[in-house]
């Protein structure tokens, strides 16, 4: 904590909200850190990190399957279902760990606890916020790890195993070879792979702060979790269901007007799928990574800004 | 100021905050999205086709942002289709996988030749059916594979992998020497081209009715860039076009026809271990 002891005769209303004789900062990070840690103990506490074993298991499973194909695609099947399952369980970790939380602090009365003390709401939402984007981190760096152990280990498998029968046959080149071990090492361990695993962290990080909002003013935690889904199904199809929809109605103004009300208030979240394209195999254009980035912060600022005018006067 | 916000409910304000960040970050993301599908990290929206295509669940996947888990998905279906040689289900889930992921060219590849190559040959033994279905399925698998092989490339332009694989059905399916050099044509040049790319070409051009005389004046180009491309089947090929072409004897090639050894061979190149000569 960062708050500095004062005498009574210098604190005014305006630094000292809650804690008479004593001067608080407006904004302070050590309490929101204070409150993010926490978060991931409870988080932690829920056996968050045990769908770490079933993603092992998964990764394990599909890097064994026995069918007919080239190790090429073989490394990039296990590619899409990690790097899926990986996406699966930051957007769907962030809906409902995001949604329980408040809810459970008032539950428990944790919340009352906390906002009797000198601590700002918005100091509070961060630190939930935070909390949760910790966790999700944490599991994404561990999942992208087993995952990579996973890909490294078929890659070298099938690198020497093509190389021996190559070299055996006595048929091909050295650059023959060569381009062969290329093709495979392509879809194997790149350092692009790294940027996927950001991109689904850009995606939970959205879908958590669209989350807190949601829950500033929502119910109950079923209601924001049912609601955070649905806006992520539609934020991910509104684009390719609004031309099939526009399409259809022969582009009634009517529907045009639904429309963009839709892509006005909902985030597009199929902007963040482009860890596809990187699993794929294609280039990685940094400039277009920062842009996300960007945009992923924009969502942050806004949408925490307006959980907080909701959650600031909200009585418990 | 205030005064509004004590008027108004916050979630009114809230929402209209949020219509005012919708308009502003619409643009922005719009272009955004634009260069993301440019640069191939994005993929555009699926066909409408595999929209009508799919089942509840796949269709909830992919709105849901999992294409490539449906696509890995129906690969591994599509596996399932092939072991109990279910043709028309494994093409239809085909159909929806490279709908899903049509930048992913080993999808094509696959297609075409379990289309192209495995269907067909099914068709070929599959004495289950009479006589003048499996004919009629065999053609019918093959052009479907060459209409895949089509729609591959149009994704994919510069695909290698794809026109090899469609070369393929050309080749030992359909016995068209023509296409199958046309095929074989597009890929010289192309990033990835294997070394055999351009024999290929003259070897079939060679095969066309109407294009010897191309084929041969082609076939002598690569005959003229030395030993490295003097291998047994462009020799034989050069031969064949000789006799058609009637081509004078002393502009033809000094090699010996390698379908028939006895010609031109000195006799030590024939001698077998222990000096015994074959006759």
């Amino acid at each position: 904590m960062s708050e500095t002891p004062t005498t009574p005769a210098e604190s005014t209303p305006r630094t000292t909200p809650r804690a008479a004789g004593k001067s608080v900062p407006i904004f302070s990070i050590g309490r929101v850190h204070t409150i993010a840690s926490s978060t991931v103990t409870q988080l932690v506490r829920m056996k968050t990190f045990y769908f770490l074993l079933a993603f092992a298991l998964v990764v394990v499973a599909v890097g064994n399957f026995n069918i007919p194909a080239t190790p090429a695609k073989e490394l990039s099947m296990i590619k899409k279902v990690a790097f899926g399952t990986m996406d699966i369980f930051a957007w769907l970790f962030a809906i409902v760990a995001t949604a329980l939380l408040i809810p459970k602090d008032v539950e428990d009365r944790t919340l009352y606890t906390i906002l009797a003390k000198p601590v700002r709401r918005i100091e509070y939402l961060l630190g939930k916020l935070g909390g949760v984007l910790a966790v999700i981190a944490i599991s994404l760096v561990a999942m992208y790890a087993i995952c990579a152990a996973v890909i490294f280990s078929r890659e070298s498998l099938f690198v020497s195993a093509e190389y021996q029968s190559m070299v055996a046959s006595g048929q091909y080149t050295g650059a023959e070879i060569e381009e062969q071990l290329s093709l495979i090492r392509s879809q194997g361990l790149r350092a692009e792979l790294g940027i996927a695993v950001l991109a689904s962290f850009f995606k939970a990080a959205v879908v958590a702060v669209v989350t807190i909002f949601l829950s500033t003013f929502a119910s109950s935690s079923l209601f924001t979790i049912i609601v955070s889904v649905l806006l992520f199904l539609i934020g991910h199809a509104h684009h390719m269901a609004s031309s099939f929809w526009l399409d259809e109605s022969g582009n009634s103004v009517l529907v045009q007007m639904l429309v963009k009300v839709v892509k006005v208030l909902i985030p597009n979240y199929q902007l963040f799928s482009f860890s596809e394209g990187i699993v794929q195999g294609e280039a990685v254009v940094a400039a277009l990574v920062w842009q996300m980035g960007g945009l992923t912060s924009g969502y942050l600022i806004v949408f925490l800004l307006l959980s907080l005018l909701v959650f600031v006067d909200k009585e418990f | 100021m205030k005064s509004l916000f004590q008027k108004v409910p916050r979630l009114v304000i809230a929402v209209f905050g949020l219509a005012v960040f919708g308009l502003a970050r619409a643009p922005l993301e719009e272009g955004l999205r634009e260069r993301l599908v440019e640069s191939n990290l994005l993929m555009p929206p699926p066909g409408q086709g595999a929209f009508e295509q799919m089942s509840q669940s796949a269709l909830m996947g992919t709105l849901g942002g999992l294409r490539s888990l449906v696509a890995t998905y129906l690969t591994l279906n599509a596996f399932e289709h092939f072991s109990t040689k279910s043709w028309d289900d494994l093409r239809a889930n085909y159909l929806i996988i490279t709908n899903l992921e049509p930048r992913d060219e080993s999808h094509w590849v696959s297609v075409i030749w379990h289309i192209g190559i495995n269907a067909t040959a099914n068709m070929e033994i599959d004495t289950r059916l009479p006589a003048f279905e499996r004919e009629r399925r065999f053609k019918e698998y093959a052009f479907q594979a060459i209409e895949l092989g089509e729609r591959g490339i149009s994704q994919i332009p510069g695909s290698v992998a794809i026109r090899l694989q469609l070369a393929e059905v050309y080749r030992e399916k359909l016995k068209d020497d023509c296409a199958t050099a046309r095929i074989y044509g597009t890929i010289i040049g192309l990033p990835g081209e294997p070394a055999y790319a351009r024999r290929f070409y003259g070897y079939f051009m060679a095969r066309c009715p109407g294009r010897e005389g191309e084929a041969y004046d082609y076939l002598m180009s690569l005959y003229r860039e030395g030993e490295r491309q003097r291998l047994p089947t462009l020799i034989k090929e050069i031969k064949n076009l000789e006799e058609k072409l009637l081509i004078p004897s002393f502009r033809r090639i000094s090699e010996a026809d390698p379908d028939q050894p006895g010609k031109g061979q000195s006799p030590a190149s024939r001698a077998l271990p222990g000096g015994i000569i074959v006759p």
